[in-house]
């Protein structure tokens, strides 16, 4: 039974949306680590709080759950897991970056646009009453995806990859409100020890090249 | 007409008399967050009025622009402070000019302020030209984004329109988005303009860093105090225009005096409120770098483009 009225609903999950995709710009125009973890996790709450909010309008009660685990693990767990990295390995400025802040933002910009193009055609096909914010859900993935691209160390691009998982669970939420529950459990497990795995593997890259510069992997050495 | 005379009287009076109160509150919310005591809320009214009583040096190789400046920024600045409505959505001038009047109007004192700051040939005022050039480049689309992003949501580029219709929330489209981006961007230009923190420090003349406080070493007497004016009158139309466009609840959409008088209080709210918020920005992060500049401002634009953009991908 909603209890708003579904346009006012509706509008509220795109300001949702909308914050998510704000916090992905701050992430990209930010050149200090441990601000882009903050900044993740502030994601990651704007995140729970439009499933909470789709869960709330749509009485779909499993995406309470995954709102709960999305707060615990991604905004608290993951996030102290990468801080503990970032204060071991001693690199607390990212300045190294394959392109500049501006012109990152305008690329961005870009990418907003084309997945809004791409959505375009799709969206008035749906009739859900969160089907506006496919569009936000594909700018984000493909903003995480050029997180990942455009830095060069470990840490960064473990957050690049963190915001497309962001992005890919907006999506999910959006199109066809929210996955099945064991499936949702299973991703939050895979971003859990992806994360972990990719702090270890941030250690071993340290320990080999005295640097978490990812671009140094493709040196040879004996 | 006699009402629309009286009404564009009393906003130039309210907007000249706030506009020094405003700075002295975010000087004192700054003190406060230095644990000191800090001066007045009222001191800048008394440092105009010392600086009116003094006598003015003007170097004797400058030209008539260093003289005009003054007076064409300040004229400059109210005539864009009369476009915005303040306490009442409909400013009686609104026929004059649209929010492209606006900024442009805002441009024509940036740009004589830039040329006074090269007429007197000192080193420092070049450099405070040339970096108030670049700064004021960068805010320009900025603005002009944002600034449509609303328009588009009215369905009018005249201010009155869009207060009027906000505030009554009729015939526009109210989703939340790209208003959201509009005003983050605006913000964020308001700062850069009115050489607030991130992008300038206003409380220092003794730093190479410096952008406003630059161009205007120079001046002295009755030349610094119109200036001074000018700077707080800008930076108290920004915060009019902020708070008019995106919460213009509370301002007089007739014209009764019971009406008019809860519209002023309810401005006097809230420029005091933005203006608490800017001091703590001030207190909350240091300067940028110079060269950082362009990632704060550049950041300003991509968000009055996505607002654009939402506009248009959310109505369906």
């Amino acid at each position: 039974m909603p209890l708003l009225a579904p346009h006012i609903g509706s509008q509220m999950v795109d300001l949702g949306s909308a914050l998510l995709l704000l916090t992905c710009f701050a992430i990209v125009a930010q050149r200090r680590l441990s601000a882009c973890v903050d900044l993740f996790a502030l994601q990651s709450v704007f995140l729970a709080l439009t499933a909470a909010l789709v869960a709330f309008l749509t009485g779909i009660h499993h995406i309470y759950i995954a709102a709960a685990l999305t707060v615990v693990i991604k905004a608290v767990v993951i996030p102290r897991i990468l801080k503990q990295v970032i204060e071991r390995l001693n690199v607390k400025r990212e300045l190294e970056m394959n392109v500049n802040v501006p012109t990152g933002l305008l690329i961005c910009g870009a990418l907003v646009i084309l997945a809004f193009f791409i959505t375009q055609p799709i969206i008035p096909l749906g009739f859900l009453l969160t089907r506006d914010s496919l569009g936000i859900a594909l700018a984000i993935v493909l903003i995480g995806f050029f997180t990942m691209i455009a830095r060069k160390k470990a840490v960064t691009q473990v957050i690049g990859f963190l915001v497309m998982e962001n992005g890919l669970f907006l999506g999910a939420t959006a199109a066809a409100y929210g996955m099945p529950l064991i499936v949702e459990l299973g991703i939050f497990f895979d971003v859990l020890v992806g994360a972990l795995i990719i702090g270890i593997y941030s250690h071993r890259l340290q320990d080999a090249f005295d640097s978490v510069d990812t671009t140094k992997l493709t040196t040879l050495k004996e | 007409m006699l009402q629309a005379i009286t009404l564009v009287v009393a906003q130039t009076i309210v907007l000249l008399a706030v506009s020094p109160y405003i700075v002295g509150l975010i000087r004192k919310v700054k003190a406060r967050f230095q644990c000191r005591r800090g001066a007045s809320v009222f001191q800048p009214y008394a440092d105009l009025a010392k600086l009116f009583r003094k006598q003015p040096v003007v170097s004797t190789t400058t030209s008539w622009i260093f003289t005009a400046t003054p007076y064409i920024l300040f004229a400059s600045t109210l005539a864009a402070g009369l476009l915005v409505p303040v306490f009442a959505s409909s400013t009686p001038l609104s026929f004059a000019g649209n929010i492209i009047a606006f900024v442009y109007l805002l441009a024509l004192g940036t740009f004589f302020l830039m040329l006074a700051g090269l007429d007197a040939g000192s080193a420092f005022g070049g450099m405070g030209s040339s970096r108030e050039a670049i700064v004021a480049s960068l805010t320009e689309p900025a603005m002009i984004l944002s600034i449509f992003a609303i328009a588009l949501t009215a369905g009018s580029t005249n201010l009155s329109t869009i207060v009027h219709k906000t505030a009554l929330m009729e015939g526009i489209v109210t989703d939340p988005s790209p208003h959201l981006m509009a005003l983050a961007a605006l913000f964020i230009v308001a700062l850069a303009e009115t050489g607030r923190v991130p992008v300038d420090n206003p409380a220092t003349h003794l730093e190479l860093t410096m952008i406003h406080e630059a161009m205007v070493l120079e001046y002295s007497g009755r030349y610094l105090a119109l200036i001074e004016w000018a700077a707080g009158l800008k930076l108290l139309v920004f915060l009019t225009l902020i708070a008019n466009v995106f919460a213009p609840w509370g301002i007089a959409t007739r014209l009764e005096p019971a009406a008019l008088s809860i519209g002023l209080v309810t401005y006097l709210v809230k420029v005091s409120g933005l203006a608490v918020l800017v001091g703590v920005i001030e207190s909350m992060f240091a300067k940028l770098r110079l060269f950082r500049v362009t990632d704060l401002l550049g950041v300003a634009f991509i968000l009055a483009l996505l607002g654009l953009v939402f506009f248009y991908v959310l109505r369906g």
